[in-house]
C-alpha cells in the first residue's frame, strides 16, 4: 500500500511540475538580460528577425526556441556540457542537447547531420576526411591521458615501458615493478581499460602501447567515469584516463620519462607538451558554423569558456 | 457467413443491400484484425532481415565459420579480428551459471508458495516474487556494480569482483520471478486427486511432493527453467555492468572468477560507438543475428514444450515415460554420477576450500544416510531447505530493495523531481527524465494497445486453431524472447537510420512498443478466453452481428484484463534501457521535447550514464534508481491489484 501511495505522490509531483515547468519556460524570456558580456562581445546575432536594435536584446529576445544537438566523447563531454549550462543560463532561448556515445559516435553523427556539433577526442582520420570533407575542425581544450592506479597501491611512479608491459600482459604482478606493492592482495594487477571504439582507447594503443592490441584480459569499460570508479573500488587495478577526470578516488602516476625526469599527468606540464601522453580536444561542424552553433563554439573558446575548461580539470588553449 | 448471405437472398434488395453492406463491413473487420494478428510475424521477419542486411557484409568478409570460431574479438587492432567465440562462451557460460543459481532456489520457493505456505504467507511472497519482476534491469546492474561485485571481490579474496560469478548471481536474482511464478503454476494446476491420492496411500508430504507433484509438473517446470535461460541469455545492461568485458574464455574453463564478455554486452558497449558502415558495425550486427538465432532456438523449445504440457497435461493422461524404466534409470544414475563428479571438481576448483570440504561432508553424509533416516526426518530436513529457499529469495529482494532505499531517500527532494540535472546530473534533478520516460511510455502503449489487442481479438474470436494462428503464435513467443537490445539495434538500423526519423522520442516509442507488444497480446487473448462462451452464443443468438457482439458483450468484461497487461507492459517500457540508448535518448535537455522527433531524457539512461559515465554524485544516482524503482514498481502493483481485484470479484 505504502508503494502505491508513494507512487502517486511521485505522479503528482511530476505532473504539478509539469505545469510550473512549462510556465517558466514561456515567462522566462522576460527575465533574460543576464547575459554575460564576453557573449555579447564574440556574438553574430543567432536568428535575427528583428534587425539587432540593440545587442544585449538580440541575444535573448528573439522569442523563438533554438535548438543544436551535440554529441560525441565521453571526455569532451564535460566541457561542453558545463559550457551549455552556463550558455543556457545566459540565453534563455536556447536549448543544447548534449550526449556522449563516443568518438566514432559523433563524427559519424556530425558526419550524417543529424546533430549539429560532433565532439572527439581523437583526430579526424584521413578516410573520415575524405568522407566528408565538409568537417570544420575545432580545437577547444588540450587534454593528457593519466594513468591511475588505487590509492592503497605504495606505487610512485611509472615507466611508459611498464605501462605497456602491463597491456600487453607480458607484467601481470605489482611485484615486478619497482616499488609498486598493494598491501592485502597477492598484488595481481587487473587491467582496465576502454572499449574498442573509444577515441581515449585509440590515442592510448597508438601512443603507449605503439600501436599493438592490448591482451583479451583487460576489463573494458566505457566511459572515462566507468574506468576511474572501478580503479577506485578495485585495490590492484590500473586505468587510463582524460586528466580532467582524475579526482582523489584514484592515484594518477607521474611517468619515468627518458630516463631522466618525472612527468606528473598535471595541467602545466600538458601545456607545456613535457608530458608525453598529451593530446588535443576538438569539436566538428559539417560546414562553417552559424547561428547558435558558431556562438556558443565562441562561447567555450572565450575566456569565460575556458575558465569552464579549467574548472573541469582539462588544459585550457594559448 | 455465406449461409446467412444464402439465407438473405430471398429478401426485398434493401434489406439485401444492408446486409451485404453489413456483411462487407464484418469481412473489412476481420481483415483489420489479422493485419494486426499478422504485424507480429512481420516484425520478426523484419528484425531478422535487417540485422541481416547490415550484417551481411562481416559475414561475407570473414566467412561464417571464422567469424563463429574465431577465438580473438580485436576489432579495432591494426589487422581487425572478428571472432565471437569467447563471446558466444561467455554468453553460454553465464547462462548456466545463474540457471546453477537459480534453479535450485526457485524450485524451493515455488514448492513453498504452492504446498506450504499458509494463505498469508502465500499472499505476501507471490506479489513480492512478482515486485521482484519489475526491478528494471539498470537497476539490478547499478547494485550489482556497487554492491556485488566488491561482496564478491572481498569475500574471495580477488583482484576484482566482476566476474563470472557476480553475472551468474545477478542473472540469476533476475531469472528467479519467472522461473518461481511459472513452475510455482504447473505444480498448483496439478490435480488435487493426485496429491490426494498419494496421501491416502501413506506417503508423507515431502514423498507427495518429490514423488507425485513435481514429476507431474515436470513439462512445466522444465518450461519454467527454459523461459528463465531465455530471460538470462537476453539480459544486456545489468550483465555488462558487472562481468568485467574482457573477451576471454575461463581458463580453466569452470574459473568462475575470471571475467568475461557475452554477446548482449559487447553490443551494448561498441554500439554507441561505432562508426556506421565500418566492418566494425556489421561485426556487431553479425553478434546481433547469433544472438537473436540463439534466443529463438531456446525460445521455441520452451514453446513446444509449453505446448505439449497443454495438450497432453497430467489431467487427461497419466503420466507417459518417454524411456522404459531401466533405461531411465541408468541414465538417471549417470547424470547424477557426472552431476556429482562435475560438482567435485568444481568445489576443488574454485571454492575455499573449507567451503568445498564442508559441502562434499554433507552431501557425503546425506548419500550415505539416507537410507537410515526414517521419512519424517527426511521431510524436515526437505522443508527446512524449501523455506530456507523461500527465505533467501525474500531476502535478496530485501537486501536490493533497503540498499536502494536507504540511500536513495535522501536524494528525494522537491527540487531533485522537478528541475533539470546541473553538473552532468551530480547536482539539480531528474524532471525532465522523469517525464521523458512517462511519453516514452505512454506512446509505447498507445501503439502497441491498439495492434495487441487487435491481434489477440483475431486470435481468440475470429480463428480456429489452424496453421495461420500457429504460425502468429510463433511470431509472438518470438517477439517475446527477443532480447532487448536486439530491438535496440533493430530500431537503430531500420527506424533511426533507414527511415531516417533520427534519434527521437518517436523511435523509441515505435522500439519499446514493438517490445510489449507480445506482453499485451498474451494479456488480451487471456482476458477474451476467460469470457464464457455462452455469452457470445447469446448475443449472436439476439442476431447481433460478430463485431457488435465483440464490441458491446465480449470486450467490456475483458478490459480489466487488458488493462493489467497495459500496465505490465508500461512497467516493463519504463525500466529498459537497451532498446532506447540508442534510438531516443539524449544525456541532458533543457526543455522538454516538443514533437516526437526530438530526442528525451530518460531515467533507465539517466541513472545508466551516472551509474557507468559520471564520477561523483553517489546520492543523485541511488535517487534516480530509486525513483525509476518507485515509477516500475508502482505499475506493477497496480497492475496487480486490478488482477486481483478482478480475479476476486469474478469469482465472489
Amino acid at each position: 500500500m505504502l508503494i502505491i501511495l508513494s507512487i502517486v505522490a511521485v505522479f503528482m509531483l511530476a505532473f504539478a511540475a509539469g505545469c510550473t515547468g512549462n510556465g517558466t519556460k514561456t515567462t522566462a524570456v522576460s527575465q533574460a538580460p543576464t547575459a554575460s558580456p564576453t557573449v555579447i562581445a564574440t556574438s553574430q546575432a543567432p536568428v535575427s528577425i528583428t534587425a539587432a536594435p540593440v545587442m544585449t536584446t538580440a541575444l535573448v529576445s528573439t522569442g523563438q526556441k533554438q535548438t543544436i544537438k551535440i554529441s560525441g566523447s565521453t571526455t569532451v563531454l564535460p566541457i561542453v556540457q558545463k559550457a551549455a549550462d552556463q550558455y543556457m543560463a545566459a540565453h534563455t532561448d536556447a536549448d543544447i542537447q548534449v550526449s556522449g556515445g563516443g568518438s566514432g559516435v559523433g563524427i559519424q553523427a556530425i558526419g550524417a547531420k543529424t546533430v549539429d556539433i560532433g565532439m572527439t577526442s581523437r583526430e579526424v582520420t584521413k578516410d573520415e576526411m575524405n568522407k566528408y570533407p565538409s568537417f570544420v575542425v575545432t580545437t577547444v581544450a588540450q587534454d593528457g591521458i593519466a594513468v591511475v592506479v588505487n590509492p592503497l597501491n605504495e606505487i610512485q611512479y611509472i615507466t611508459l615501458d611498464q605501462v605497456k608491459g602491463i597491456y600487453l600482459g607480458t607484467i601481470t604482478k605489482w611485484t615486478q615493478i619497482t616499488g609498486a606493492n598493494v598491501p592485502g592482495t597477492n598484488n595481481q594487477i587487473v587491467i582496465i581499460g576502454r572499449d574498442s571504439a573509444s577515441g581515449t582507447r585509440t590515442y592510448f594503443d597508438e601512443t603507449v602501447l605503439l600501436k599493438a592490441t592490448p591482451t583479451n584480459k583487460m576489463l573494458e569499460k566505457n566511459s572515462n567515469g566507468a574506468v576511474l570508479q572501478t580503479v577506485a573500488q578495485t585495490p590492484g587495478s590500473i586505468g587510463y584516463i582524460s586528466i580532467g577526470f582524475v579526482s582523489k578516488d584514484v592515484k594518477a602516476l607521474p611517468i619515468w620519462y627518458n630516463a631522466q625526469k618525472f612527468v606528473a599527468p598535471t595541467i602545466d606540464n600538458v601545456k607545456t607538451k613535457t608530458y608525453p601522453v598529451s593530446r588535443d580536444l576538438y569539436v566538428i561542424t559539417n560546414g562553417q558554423p552559424s547561428g547558435l552553433t558558431a556562438d556558443f563554439i565562441k562561447y567555450i573558446l572565450s575566456p569565460d569558456g575556458q575558465k569552464i575548461v579549467a574548472d573541469e580539470g582539462y588544459v585550457t588553449l594559448g | 457467413m455465406e449461409k446467412f448471405m444464402k439465407k438473405m437472398n430471398g429478401v426485398p434488395s434493401a434489406s439485401e443491400v444492408t446486409a451485404h453492406l453489413s456483411f462487407l463491413k464484418e469481412q473489412a473487420i476481420k481483415t483489420v484484425f489479422f493485419f494486426t494478428a499478422f504485424f507480429a510475424v512481420i516484425v520478426v521477419v523484419f528484425i531478422l532481415l535487417f540485422l541481416l542486411r547490415d550484417g551481411y557484409v562481416i559475414f561475407e568478409k570473414v566467412g561464417v565459420l571464422t567469424f563463429l570460431s574465431g577465438t580473438a574479438w580485436a576489432p579495432t587492432a591494426v589487422v581487425p579480428l572478428y571472432g565471437i567465440f569467447p563471446l558466444i562462451v561467455g554468453t553460454l557460460l553465464v547462462t548456466i551459471g545463474s540457471m546453477v543459481f537459480a534453479v535450485p532456489l526457485s524450485l524451493g520457493c515455488a514448492i513453498y508458495i504452492s504446498e506450504l505456505a499458509s494463505p498469508r504467507v502465500k499472499q505476501v511472497l507471490k506479489p513480492a516474487v512478482e515486485l521482484l519482476a519489475g526491478i528494471p534491469s539498470v537497476v539490478y546492474g547499478f547494485f550489482g556494480l556497487i554492491v556485488l561485485t566488491n561482496f564478491i571481490r572481498v569475500t574471495f579474496d580477488l583482484p576484482t569482483g566482476e566476474t563470472w560469478l557476480a553475472a551468474s548471481v545477478l542473472l540469476g536474482i533476475m531469472a528467479l520471478p519467472t522461473i518461481i511464478s511459472v513452475s510455482e503454476d504447473a505444480i498448483s494446476s496439478v490435480p488435487r486427486e493426485y496429491k490426494e491420492g498419494s496421501l491416502a496411500i501413506g506417503a508423507t508430504r515431502w514423498q507427495t511432493i518429490s514423488r507425485v507433484l513435481v514429476p507431474a509438473a515436470l513439462s512445466g517446470i522444465a518450461a519454467a527453467i527454459i523461459l528463465g535461460i531465455g530471460r538470462a541469455i537476453g539480459e544486456t545492461m545489468a550483465v555488462l555492468m558487472v562481468a568485467g568485458n574482457a573477451a576471454i574464455i575461463p581458463d580453466p574453463l569452470w574459473n568462475i572468477f575470471s571475467p568475461l564478455r557475452t554477446l548482449t554486452a559487447t553490443l551494448g558497449i561498441e554500439m554507441g560507438e561505432v562508426s556506421v558502415g565500418s566492418d566494425h558495425y556489421s561485426a556487431l550486427f553479425g553478434v546481433a543475428v547469433v544472438l537473436l538465432i540463439i534466443t529463438l532456438i531456446i525460445n521455441l523449445s520452451a514453446v513446444a514444450i509449453l505446448r505439449r504440457m497443454k495438450e497432453g497435461g497430467p489431467s487427461r493422461q497419466a503420466y507417459k515415460p518417454f524411456l522404459s524404466t531401466s533405461v531411465r534409470d541408468s541414465l538417471k544414475r549417470i547424470t547424477e554420477m557426472i552431476v556429482v563428479i562435475a560438482l567435485i571438481i568444481f568445489l576443488l576448483a574454485a571454492a575455499p576450500w573449507y567451503l568445498a570440504v564442508a559441502i562434499l561432508l554433507a552431501g557425503g553424509a546425506w548419500y550415505f544416510g539416507r537410507n537410515r533416516l526414517s521419512q519424517k526426518h527426511i521431510q524436515t530436513i526437505a522443508f527446512s531447505f524449501v523455506v530456507a529457499a523461500a527465505f533467501i529469495v525474500l531476502a535478496i529482494l530485501l537486501i536490493i530493495l533497503q540498499d536502494i532505499i536507504i540511500n536513495g531517500l535522501p536524494a528525494l527532494s522537491w527540487e531533485f523531481l522537478t528541475q533539470p540535472p546541473k553538473d552532468l546530473g551530480r547536482a539539480g534533478g531528474i524532471f525532465p527524465a522523469i517525464i521523458g520516460t512517462l511519453y516514452l511510455v505512454m506512446g509505447a502503449i498507445a501503439i502497441a494497445l491498439p495492434l495487441g489487442v487487435g491481434a489477440a481479438i483475431y486470435l481468440v474470436e475470429y480463428t480456429r486453431e489452424g496453421r495461420i494462428t500457429r504460425l502468429i503464435r510463433t511470431g509472438v513467443d518470438l517477439l517475446n524472447g527477443t532480447p532487448s537490445i536486439v530491438f535496440g539495434l533493430f530500431g537503430f538500423a531500420f527506424i533511426v537510420l533507414y527511415l531516417k526519423i533520427g534519434v527521437s522520442m518517436l523511435a523509441g516509442q515505435i522500439t519499446l512498443a514493438l517490445m510489449v507488444l507480445p506482453t499485451v497480446i498474451r494479456t488480451t487473448e487471456e482476458s477474451l478466453k476467460n469470457i464464457p462462451q455462452s455469452l457470445r452464443e447469446g448475443s449472436l443468438a439476439l442476431g447481433a452481428t460478430k463485431w457488435q457482439t465483440i464490441s458491446r458483450v465480449v470486450l467490456p468484461p475483458a478490459v480489466p484484463g487488458i488493462v493489467t497487461g497495459a500496465i505490465l507492459s508500461i512497467g516493463r517500457a519504463a525500466g529498459e534501457t537497451a532498446p532506447i540508448m540508442f534510438t531516443a535518448v539524449v544525456f541532458s535537455s533543457r526543455f522538454l521535447p516538443d514533437s516526437v522527433f526530438q530526442p528525451v531524457m530518460a531515467l533507465p539512461y539517466h541513472l545508466f550514464i551516472l551509474a557507468t559515465n559520471v564520477p561523483g554524485g553517489s546520492t543523485n544516482k541511488y535517487g534516480t534508481a530509486l525513483v525509476l524503482l518507485l515509477l516500475v514498481i508502482g505499475f506493477y502493483a497496480v497492475a496487480i491489484i486490478v488482477r486481483n481485484h478482478f480475479q476476486n470479484t469474478s469469482r465472489g
